[in-house]
């Protein structure tokens, strides 16, 4: 982590560009029929329980099977590679792009993402942490936990299987909780975002800076 | 039938004896539904199951014990066998998910399995429906009718808890293996139960009207996890050999098992991480995704799945 931030220079990229690009891919091998065009909108999957799925975006078929793929983020269609409808394509092949509007919390959080060390999920699935780590964070708050390599903060649970998760980054504290209990995360998906203690004055110039820079800025 | 101590008994079992039910009543059973090449292969690949037990009379969490069985292994230079059992004929602090009480006095089933995680991560959410059919199949093959697993792995008579699984993850300290710890407990003659319970467990003896010799039936219980967990290795062969990929293709025979025994499908449940503590929203079950998530249609109609949290019937 640098110890000098450019403010300037992250800030004018937000603000000359602020949106977020989303590949979407192809999660299986088949093939494909589009459902939206460029330029459409697409609304994120919804719901208290996110139960509403997004926008249908396309259909694999394979071996008879059609399924259909849905967006997980709101936005605008930016790109389509319409040149592969209706031909068969491999997993991981490039689709199509959606364009996300960021608000200003989600672009506090990429920035912080640049900086923090974040620490990803090891599969889709529940988290929790630890009942040692729930009961200190109750008492102090996350910020007050310090976490060093091998610690054992978080409990996975997939299929009434609780595995418990070890921390393998940089020692420090907890600056940002990224998972809910009793909500699914996503393989690769941030469960934290950790700090050395040290770095922490230069985090929070980091969100002052912003929420005062963004909300100085014409709409 | 011997005196209540020699039936309650769990003593008497020995992996040898385990084997020895295995290929005498089990894989026979097996054989007349299934082709012999298959049915061999899954026998060799179960085979680790009850390659060693361990039976204590009284311990507090068989569940601590296996993490202590496995450290002082480790720190001797020793491994631990795969498939290792650890029972007792009572545990003194066992609890279940969440910290709930679990009632485990002598005439049950206490116990748990060591499993090493040599399993694909397309197949691992496999592992945690194999206790729950083992469990039925056994009650069944004793006569009781009314049987059925309630996802994920709850086994019900007429309604009540007869037994209970949960599985939690060990990262060995000295090797840094990675195991399953497949903790069960199932009431087979214990029959008195805490006032809390009351309403909400049963036991075998208490569904039969007499008792169960223990030692039989964990023989038979255990077979059936050898089978299962042999499947759930053999299939993992199987998909390879037709070149693997990121999904199982057509429907599990584990997951096709667990669907013939369960009464979940159909049912309006209440769902929630611990569903207990703080239900989520109500829904209706309309089956299982190829990964044995539960499929949930919502009042709105809707529909989600869900691979973790549990459920009970409305």
């Amino acid at each position: 982590m640098s110890e000098e931030i450019d403010f300037d220079q992250i800030l004018g990229k937000y603000h000359s560009d602020p949106f977020e690009y989303v590949d979407i891919f192809a999660e299986h091998t088949g093939t494909v029929r589009f459902l939206v065009e460029k330029g459409n909108d697409v609304e994120a999957v919804s719901g208290e329980w996110k139960h509403i799925p997004g926008t249908a975006l396309f259909e694999i078929t394979r071996e008879r099977n059609p399924k259909k793929n849905t967006a997980t983020t709101n936005g605008v269609v930016s790109e389509v590679c319409s040149e592969l409808e209706g031909s068969f394509v491999e997993a991981g092949e490039k689709l199509m792009t959606i364009r996300h509007p960021l608000k200003k919390k989600e672009i506090i959080e990429r920035i912080l993402q640049e900086v923090l060390f974040i620490f990803p999920a090891p599969e889709r699935a529940k988290y929790f942490f630890t009942l040692d780590i729930q009961s200190r964070i109750k008492k102090k708050g996350a910020r007050e936990i310090s976490v060093k390599p091998g610690d054992e903060i978080i409990i996975m649970s997939l299929m009434k299987r609780d595995t418990p998760v070890y921390y393998n980054g940089e020692p420090g504290v907890i600056h940002s909780v990224y998972f809910q209990p009793g909500v699914s995360v996503d393989q690769g998906a941030p469960l934290i975002g950790v700090c050395p203690t040290e770095k922490l004055p230069m985090i929070q110039k980091i969100i002052t800076r912003v929420k005062a820079d963004w909300d100085q800025q014409p709409k | 039938m011997g005196s209540t101590a020699e039936i309650n008994s769990l003593s008497l079992l020995s992996s040898a004896v385990l084997d020895d039910y295995f290929f005498s009543v089990e894989l026979p059973a097996r054989l007349r539904e299934g082709n012999k090449a298959d049915c061999d292969a899954i026998a060799r690949y179960g085979a680790i199951v009850g390659s060693e037990i361990r039976v204590y009379p009284s311990l507090d969490r068989t569940m601590d014990r296996a993490r202590s069985y496995i450290t002082a292994r480790e720190q001797k230079g020793l491994s631990v066998a795969s498939g290792s059992l650890i029972l007792a004929s009572t545990l003194n602090h066992s609890k279940g998910r969440f910290q709930r009480s679990w009632h485990a006095p002598p005439g049950g089933i206490w116990g748990c399995l060591i499993l090493a995680d040599t399993f694909l991560a397309l197949f691992r959410n496999i592992l945690p429906l194999i206790p729950g059919i083992a469990c039925c199949e056994a009650a069944m093959q004793e006569g009781v009718s009314g049987a059925a697993v309630r996802w994920v792995n709850d086994v019900l008579i007429q309604g009540k808890k007869q037994a209970g699984f949960l599985i939690e993850g060990f990262s060995s300290p000295v090797h840094h293996e990675q195991y399953h710890l497949l903790g069960f407990g199932l009431n087979v003659n214990n029959s008195v139960f805490p006032e809390d319970l009351q309403e909400s467990a049963t036991s075998l003896s208490l569904v039969c009207g007499h008792s169960l010799d223990l030692c039989s039936f964990a023989l038979s219980f255990f077979a059936k996890m050898r089978w299962y967990t042999g499947l759930l290795f053999h299939e993992e062969v199987q998909w390879l050999a037709r070149g693997g990929g990121d999904e199982y293709q057509g429907e599990h025979p584990i997951l096709k098992r667990w669907k013939a025994l369960s009464d979940t499908p159909g049912k309006r449940v209440r769902f929630g991480y611990d569903v207990m503590q703080s239900p989520q929203y109500e829904a209706v079950v309309t089956g299982l995704s190829s990964d044995g998530g539960l499929v949930l249609r919502h009042d709105d109609g809707s529909v989600s799945i869900e691979h973790s949290g549990e459920i009970r019937y409305c």
